[in-house]
């Protein structure tokens, strides 16, 4: 039976979307069957700095539980946060803002198992990262300070430098209203956010994340991801416009 | 189109394939523990962010027809395993495994979407929290 399946799959046409999704992106490495070389070695900018460029993915549990590699007494809790932590996960997570179509926190924009795409723009000094369902981000590199008394938003402010082949990203403005992941861990208008990026080779990173906020927690926690590079594929529109399940979401 | 074979041989990968772009708890809505299969007639595929739906006719012994709806998983998810707006058409005759809406209403959050001829598509529901996403690669 699960040949049976296997030969009718091979009937279904290709996607129609084959010049966004599965187009050969150039200046990808490829082994002599055409595929994408993903273990190939780290691509670099014309400064010798790592080019990190790409579209690239987060994995599944840390957008439920950014804390997923921890035990939960391992999350250094303020009293509130803790008490919080727990009224929301006790109903399933039912007020979660994206669940509202609202904006994801950082860093659930980079864990969501929706990709990001980074484009490096070192002429002018400035990364972007572009979102399918989301606003795009600006990172800046030219040197310039964190706000210091920042207007609370939801995406922040963020300013990016290297350290040796390491991008450090830090970011602070935070309104507060997001949620590190699915499962509730919350934020305050204090949240600062730190990102370290290491491209290993072509297809892989690693990512820590530090999460500051000490109206939250007792003191800065880090959590380390690994995005992967998904090849020779675009990012597509995702504009949350039928959302059913809001009126359906009853909790426990 | 190999790779997409290749995850279907093994029901274990299909489940992990599943991926979701969890815009919202699963378990908000669903009762995991609460489990249906729908046999029924499609009458409308809405292919639309942030999850796409199967709407279903599904007769019951006494000839009653209910009209379920079920949730899968988000479009560009399941564009980049290779299914479209087009895998699935009204009149279709499917059937859909899934969890049922906790309120009582007749909806259902899919696990496997099988048509008549036995193909099984939109491998995809907000339940599985294995990583999945972009699998075909």
């Amino acid at each position: 039976m699960r040949y049976f399946v296997v030969a009718l799959l091979g009937v279904i046409p290709s996607s129609a979307w084959a010049q966004w999704l599965n187009y050969p992106v150039k200046g990808t490495p490829r082994g002599p069957d055409g595929k994408a070389n993903l273990t190939a070695p780290t691509p670099r900018r014309p400064d010798g700095k790592p080019d990190m460029t790409g579209v690239w993915m987060g994995v599944t549990k840390y957008m439920i539980n950014i804390a997923a590699d921890m035990k939960e007494d391992e999350v250094p809790f303020q009293p509130a946060a803790a008490q919080e932590y727990q009224r929301r996960r006790a109903n399933e997570s039912k007020d979660d803002p994206s669940a509202r179509c609202l904006p994801l926190s950082l860093p659930l924009k980079q864990t969501i198992t929706s990709p990001f795409k980074l484009i490096d723009i070192p002429a002018k000094e400035e990364m972007v990262m572009l979102y399918e369902g989301a606003r795009h981000r600006e990172i800046f590199m030219d040197g310039r300070p964190l706000p210091k008394d920042p207007e609370p938003s939801w995406y922040g402010y963020s300013i990016g430098r290297w350290d040796g082949d390491d991008l450090v990203i830090d970011s602070n403005g935070f309104n507060g209203m997001g949620w590190l992941d699915i499962n509730g861990h919350p934020t305050s208008e204090a949240l600062r956010v730190s990102e370290r990026y290491r491209r290993i080779d072509f297809g892989h990173m690693s990512l820590e994340i530090t999460i500051d906020d000490p109206k939250m927690y007792t003191k800065p926690w880090k959590v380390k991801e690994s995005p992967r590079l998904l090849p020779d594929t675009e990012l597509l529109e995702a504009v949350c416009e039928n959302n059913q399940d809001l009126e359906h979401m009853v909790g426990k | 189109m190999r790779n997409k074979s290749l995850i279907a041989v093994s029901g274990f990968l299909l489940a992990a394939a599943a991926q979701l772009f969890a815009h919202h708890s699963f378990a908000a809505e669903f009762d995991a523990n609460k489990r249906v299969t729908l046999k029924g007639t499609v009458t409308k595929v809405d292919w639309r962010n942030p999850h796409i739906y199967v709407y279903l006719n599904v007769k019951d012994e006494r000839g009653g027809v209910t009209e379920w709806a079920c949730e899968g998983g988000p479009p560009n998810v399941l564009l980049r395993e290779g299914w479209t707006r087009n895998s699935v058409k009204e009149g279709d005759e499917v059937t859909i495994d899934g969890a049922v809406a906790k309120d009582g209403s007749k909806r259902c959050n899919s696990r496997s979407v099988n048509l008549a001829d036995g193909r099984k598509v939109f491998a995809g529901s907000s339940e599985d929290s294995a990583d999945g996403a972009g699998k075909k690669q």
